[in-house]
């Protein structure tokens, strides 16, 4: 909700975010780096550079890993939403580490030769009619290339100007450049493993991320919001006396659209569900000083208009509403963002 | 956990009461969980191929005659303690470059070479210092050199670039390393062929295509690879050299 771009907006929390996430990185590359080697002690050592490599791109892995564990988790028990807040900063990390292993890689295997070394990465190995011997590292340019995208369009500059829908989407690329790094590991490196500590850890990862989806769309499925039924025009929402102060009740309506009714100051009020932001669920947000606040990233909306406080500027569609008895109802048709509606008394 | 009772984070806001244990216990668990997945994969990695450069022991410096196969090979006939006369030197140059070009013209010939030697467990490539200074014509006749032939062979193995399994890079075979296995072979490194089980007293030979040709295109799919193959094979010294029949590769399964 800014009304002029800032590189980051900080806040004590994204500090001590990206400071907990560096220390799990730094962690991970100081161990492997210096404490695995003297592990080791091999007669003739691993070439640094290998070693180098594969810390980088170990690490890399682990990170996406964690990054896609954030979204269900949240999902499935809402206490890790704060993981979710700046998770972004986490994704970016994520880039310069694959980057780094790429570096290695690119000046060690693909160096020393009389050929270019982005030239020879393209024609060293041109196996691709097979599985064993696959040019592997064409999966990890793609998943690189995908993760540098959303590194690059990370920024809310880029999803203002994308829209958060179009941005979304792209933003989904990330599962796309999970599978291919994914394919790069197991076609690659696990090929010539004799120990399979690593394979047992890179499976037992894949695996997680799956899983938890897969939980995640469960509990939602269990859990998550239902159809309202129409009609004349009008959905029933549920009966009004049961939303809590500062609340919302969420209900998907016939066109596929989220409403959430808040009760402020014991008067109802509908909004769109999506945060104008990146289509966070308002509905699950609280109001604090008058203000609708978004769970995700905390945008904050006046109930009665959908509208941002100045100097904000954004907006959400409102609905109109009414009773029916004790039930609550809107109308299916939303309003235009930032219309105000008036409030609807809560029956005694 | 209902939502009821579930504190509300606002990332702008300080973090609510009762959220700060669990969120304490997230950071320690993740912090804990990078520590431990670094110390198990990387204190796990296979020791690579018992193989190194040998700079420690000095730039040597030996005569013997040069055979085109058609990587050259150098058979010792004047040699020092590291590198006794009747050895054979596979020979490469710096990076991922052969020395045929610098070879060409002394073929049968006598010649003097000079480099660092690549070791594993016995003394059998060694990489040239550029130019003429690396290998140069010698005064002398040239001796006659016995090459005896083994007759026809199928054997089990890997084809690699002789000089990363000779310890340039460590690891140095395998698929992980193909592409940079194949970028040396293009650019007339030895390839040699790894066997499963010894043969004649040894477990590589180099390896070439039929009729005096380089390795052909159609192997660079199997390098790094676990193939079975058949060629002639030959003497030359103490290293073995085998002329692959190009269409009897084959991957062998699992
Ligand atoms: S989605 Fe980011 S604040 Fe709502």
């Amino acid at each position: 909700m800014s009304v002029k771009y800032v590189p980051v907006q900080w806040n004590r929390s994204k500090w001590v975010y990206d400071g907990i996430m560096l220390a799990a990185v730094v962690a991970f590359l100081y161990l492997f780096l210096y404490v695995t080697p003297e592990l080791l002690s091999h007669e003739n050592p691993i070439n640094p550079q290998v070693h180098n490599a594969r810390a980088f791109g170990a690490c890399a892995f682990l990170m996406l890993t964690v990054i896609l564990w954030i979204g269900p988790l949240a999902r499935i028990d809402r206490r890790f939403l704060p993981l979710l807040y700046n998770r972004r900063h986490f994704g970016v990390m994520t880039t310069f580490v694959a980057i780094t292993h790429a570096g290695y890689i690119l000046n060690w295997y693909f160096a020393f030769s009389s050929s270019d070394k982005y030239a020879a990465l393209l024609f060293a190995n041109t196996s691709y009619g097979q599985l064993a011997g696959f040019p592997f590292e064409a999966f990890g340019i793609f998943a690189l290339v995908c993760l540098v995208i959303l590194a690059v369009t990370s920024h809310d500059f880029w999803l203002k100007f994308l829209t958060p829908p179009v941005w979304k989407a792209l933003h989904a690329l990330i599962y796309f450049a999970y599978v291919a790094v994914v394919a790069h590991v197991a076609l690659g490196i696990m090929q010539d493993q004799q120990n399979h500590t690593f394979t047992v850890i890179f499976i037992g990862g894949a695996l997680s991320v799956a899983g938890l989806h897969a939980w995640a769309a469960w509990h939602e499925d269990r859990n998550g919001d239902r159809l309202g039924t129409e009609e004349g025009g009008w959905v029933d929402i549920c009966d009004a006396r049961k939303i809590e102060e500062g609340r919302a009740h969420i209900k998907v309506l016939p066109n596929g659209e989220r409403v959430a009714v808040f009760r402020h100051e014991g008067k109802l009020s509908a909004i769109s569900n999506a945060c104008a932001h990146q289509n966070g669920p308002l509905g699950e947000g609280r109001i604090i000083d008058c203000l609708v606040t978004c769970p995700w990233h905390g945008f904050q909306y006046d109930v009665r208009t959908g509208r941002s406080p100045a100097p904000f500027t954004e907006m959400v569609p409102t609905y109109t509403l009414r009773l029916s008895g004790n039930r609550v109802q809107v109308q299916v048709e939303a309003n235009p963002p930032g219309t105000p509606v008036d409030p609807v008394e809560v029956p005694a | 956990m209902s939502r009821k009772e579930t504190p509300f984070f606002v990332g702008y806001l300080p973090l609510p009461r009762g959220l700060g244990g669990f969120v304490a216990l997230v950071s320690v668990a993740l912090v804990a969980l990078f520590a431990a997945a670094a110390l198990l994969i990387g204190g796990t990695q296979d020791a690579p191929q018992d193989a190194a450069f040998r700079f420690d022991y000095g730039r040597q410096t030996v005569t013997g005659v040069v055979e085109l196969t058609p990587y050259p090979l150098l058979r010792v006939t004047e040699g020092n303690d590291l590198i006794p006369p009747g050895k054979t030197l596979m020979m490469t140059a710096a990076g991922k470059s052969g020395v045929d070009m610098r070879a060409m013209g002394l073929e049968g010939k006598l010649a003097q070479v000079s480099g660092v030697v690549l070791e594993r467990g016995t003394i059998d490539m060694i990489q040239l210092r550029g130019g003429r200074r690396g290998i140069q014509a010698a005064e002398g006749e040239a001796p006659a050199m016995q090459t005896e032939p083994l007759g026809r062979w199928r054997l089990a193995g890997e084809i690699c670039d002789g000089k990363c399994l000779y310890g340039a890079m460590r690891p140095g075979r395998g698929l992980a390393h193909k592409a940079c296995a194949n970028l040396c072979i293009i650019g007339d490194v030895p390839p040699v062929f790894v066997t499963t089980q010894p043969v004649e007293g040894q477990d590589f030979m180099l390896i070439t295509g039929p009729d005096g040709t380089r390795l052909p295109k159609e192997a660079y799919d199997f390098v790094g690879q676990f193939v079975t193959l058949e060629g002639d094979l030959e003497r030359r010294g103490d290293v073995l050299v085998l002329r692959l029949d190009t269409p009897t590769i084959a991957l062998v399964d699992g």
